[in-house]
């Protein structure tokens, strides 16, 4: 594996007496993609959380390029892209506006035609980025917000749900642009319910079932991890 | 800390509001509303200031146009005063809305201002009173409530702050931009009032102590904004932090100045009208009735002219015994009248006080009291008018006392009743009657009215900081329970 850039290290999450995360531990190397898998309530969002110092876990520790979730949680979300699961962006702002008070808020500058690539990325119709969001529907909304993720180039982007609400068109799509992404050196961590997304993005898949890490796959030399395999436990583990 | 980051984010504020019907709505009202006090006030104010100077003019030529007559009779006709307004009263009327305006002075009576602006505008409802002041203490911090009261929550239910926090803003940073957001409305809501100023300053009123009050104004209008923001970001929930900023504006604008008033009539009583003038009879009768030469009670004085002026009989001395009597009467009497009406003027001191400090409570209290104070229009300076007119009005008695005493001969006084001839000669010519006096009370020094101001500025200085203080370290601890 490449250097590594993610690493979940015995991650133990406690909500109230119940123990979300137990144990938890994986690690993502630069310009890999890893996408993690599970049930309702498996305690995928809540690792991606971790990453981002929004959860702390109670035993363990989170680290992003080498640096402690715990003791530089600005660098680390300085270096980190987030698309959150359901889609939170100004609906009283347009596509364009958006970007542009997100980005300037990170301190990142784009031009407006890097801003128009961006949206032409993602497959955003022209003709409504100039529109408020309150009138798009959710997958117009994703497609945004994830043009918000990729035109902030972190190294690191952490993705949840994110072809959630998008036509399947939309979804091949996203794909292809995290397949650029990934070449490109931006290491991937997305919490997702779609396998066979997942299989076909992803250099390394971890299953979550109950909060623990019940399966691990890997692609071979340029292949794609096996949908059925992973499938395959993923239904052995629920049927537990 | 990087400032770039609360101003983009006060920017957006202000984009939300201007695409916001209910933020546009309500700041049209409230900007309405502000404007329309002030031109109302402002020509109300003119025309009062123009009426009663005008009056005050017609009162003194129609006292000075009087005909020849006995002194005496001109100290029963008296004369009126009227209370000219501050320039900044057309900021912040104070208790010339509630106090008299005009006094009549006359000889032996002490009486109470009357005509107040509340009593004279009855007819016309609550919008006769609403002044800029009450604009800018009462309606303004509703539109920041309205404004600002779904700052933060409003984030976090659309989980905006999600992205924010992602994005490496801090949370403290979030709460600044949205206090930079309200603090900008705010600002731009003292324009109104800057105007006003200005109006005032070319009234005659001090650079100093309008900067002062726009400063004060400001700071007023800040402790609101830190005070939305502290709740907003204390409320997970938009309607939970409305509900709360509407408590607690319905408990500081309009539930604490009345319990405040009330708390002071209990803490500080005052006697009753009724009763304080039956006592002043009381107190004056003892003085004897200076309407009659021969009341045992100017026995004392008649013997100490006697021996004066080394003769035996009041017809002898070389001034009118009669005028004599009523200018020591007249002393005597008004001797106890102030100290009557120091008495009550004390007791009002002494509610004011309990009100001051009682503003502690409230930041609207506090800022209602440093608003009268600067504005020269609070009970103090009501007093120093009643004191002003009292000045005037035992100055022309004495005078008409003293013509009585030197130029009219005690015995056509005496005759007058009886002889025709003797009655016209104690008629004085109309030249004596320009003697009267200004009242020329003016608003205190600009430096004494900031003294007396500072404490209730630095209340509402206190409940700044504090919430201030409160809405940051309410956001501080956010950072940890981000989700």
């Amino acid at each position: 594996m490449s250097e590594t850039v993610l690493v979940a290290e015995e991650l133990c999450v406690d909500r109230g007496d119940r123990r979300v995360l137990e144990n938890v531990s994986f690690s993502v190397g630069r310009g890999d993609v890893f996408a993690l898998l599970g049930g309702n309530g498996a305690g995928k969002s809540t690792a991606l959380l971790t990453f981002l110092g929004f959860i702390h876990p109670s035993y363990g520790e989170a680290y992003v390029n080498g640096l402690s979730v715990k003791d530089r949680i600005r660098e680390v979300r300085e270096q980190t892209a987030y698309l959150p699961e359901a889609t939170s962006l100004y609906t009283h702002l347009s596509a364009r506006e958006n970007l542009q008070y997100f980005l300037s808020l990170t301190g990142v500058t784009r031009s407006a035609q890097e801003i128009d690539q961006g949206l032409d990325d993602v497959s955003l119709a022209a003709d409504v980025r100039d529109r408020r969001l309150s009138t798009y529907s959710k997958g117009m909304r994703q497609k945004v917000a994830i043009a918000l993720a990729i035109l902030r180039r972190t190294p690191v982007l952490l993705l949840d749900e994110p072809t959630s609400g998008l036509d399947p068109v939309a979804i091949d799509e996203f794909n292809s642009i995290l397949g650029g992404l990934s070449q490109g050196g931006t290491t991937v961590f997305m919490v997702t319910h779609d396998v066979y997304g997942a299989c076909q993005v992803a250099q390394r898949i971890g299953l979550l079932q109950h909060g623990r890490m019940v399966g691990l796959f890997e692609a071979g030399d340029g292949g794609q991890i096996s949908a059925e395999a992973v499938h395959k436990t993923f239904a052995e583990q629920q049927s537990r | 800390m990087n400032i770039n980051i609360p101003i983009a984010i006060a920017r957006d504020e202000w984009r939300y509001w201007a695409r916001s019907k209910l933020a546009l709505f309500s700041c049209l009202i409230a900007g309405l509303l502000i404007v329309a006090s002030l031109v109302s006030t402002v020509a109300r104010i003119e025309s009062e200031r123009v009426t009663r100077e005008g009056f005050q003019e017609q009162a003194r030529e129609t006292f000075e146009s009087q005909p020849a007559r006995h002194p005496h009779r001109m100290v029963h006709y008296g004369h009126y005063v009227f209370r000219v307004p501050a320039p900044l009263s057309l900021i912040d009327p104070g208790v010339d809305a509630h106090t008299g305006t005009v006094m009549f002075l006359e000889g032996h009576r002490q009486n109470s201002a009357v005509f107040s602006p509340r009593y004279a505008s009855a007819q016309a409802g609550p919008y006769a009173e609403l002044s800029p002041a009450f604009a800018y203490q009462v309606l303004l911090p509703l539109l920041l409530i309205v404004l600002g009261f779904a700052a933060i929550p409003r984030e976090r239910e659309a989980r905006t702050d999600y992205l924010l926090y992602a994005a490496a803003v801090t949370p403290t940073q979030v709460w600044l931009g949205k206090s930079l957001a309200l603090a900008g409305a705010a600002c731009a809501g003292l324009a109104p009032l800057v105007i006003g100023l200005v109006i005032a300053l070319s009234a005659g009123e001090s650079l100093l102590i309008a900067a002062y009050m726009l400063a004060g104004y400001a700071l007023y209008l800040f402790a609101w904004v830190f005070l939305v923001t502290a709740v907003s970001a204390w409320c997970t929930r938009a309607s939970t932090a409305l509900a709360l900023l509407l408590a607690c504006w319905t408990l500081l604008c309009v539930i604490t100045p009345p319990v405040a008033a009330t708390a002071a009539q209990t803490l500080a009583p005052m006697g009753g009208k009724i009763a304080t003038d039956l006592a002043v009879v009381r107190a004056l009768r003892d003085t004897g009735d200076g309407h009659n030469a021969n009341d045992p009670a100017f026995a004392k004085l008649r013997a100490q002219l006697l021996e004066q002026y080394g003769v035996d009989d009041v017809a002898d001395l070389p001034v009118n015994f009669r005028g004599m009597v009523a200018q020591w009467s007249e002393a005597k009497q008004t001797e106890i009248m102030n100290v009557f009406a120091d008495e009550k003027m004390a007791s009002e001191a002494a509610q004011s006080e309990v009100v001051r400090w009682l503003s502690l409570l409230s930041p609207a209290l506090a800022f209602e009291n440093f608003s009268k104070i600067t504005a020269g229009t609070d009970l103090s300076q009501h007093h120093a008018f009643l004191r002003d007119a009292e000045r005037v009005r035992f100055d022309f008695v004495q005078k008409l006392n003293n013509i009585h005493a030197e130029k009219l001969p005690f015995a056509d006084d005496m005759q007058r009743g009886s002889s025709p001839e003797a009655e016209r000669r104690t008629r004085m010519s109309a030249a004596n009657w320009r003697m009267l006096e200004e009242v020329t009370t003016q608003p205190q020094t600009a430096l004494v009215r900031i003294s007396a101001s500072l404490p209730q500025l630095l209340i509402a200085l206190l409940w700044c900081v504090v919430t201030a203080c409160i809405g940051f370290l309410r956001m501080n601890r956010r950072l940890q329970d981000a989700v």
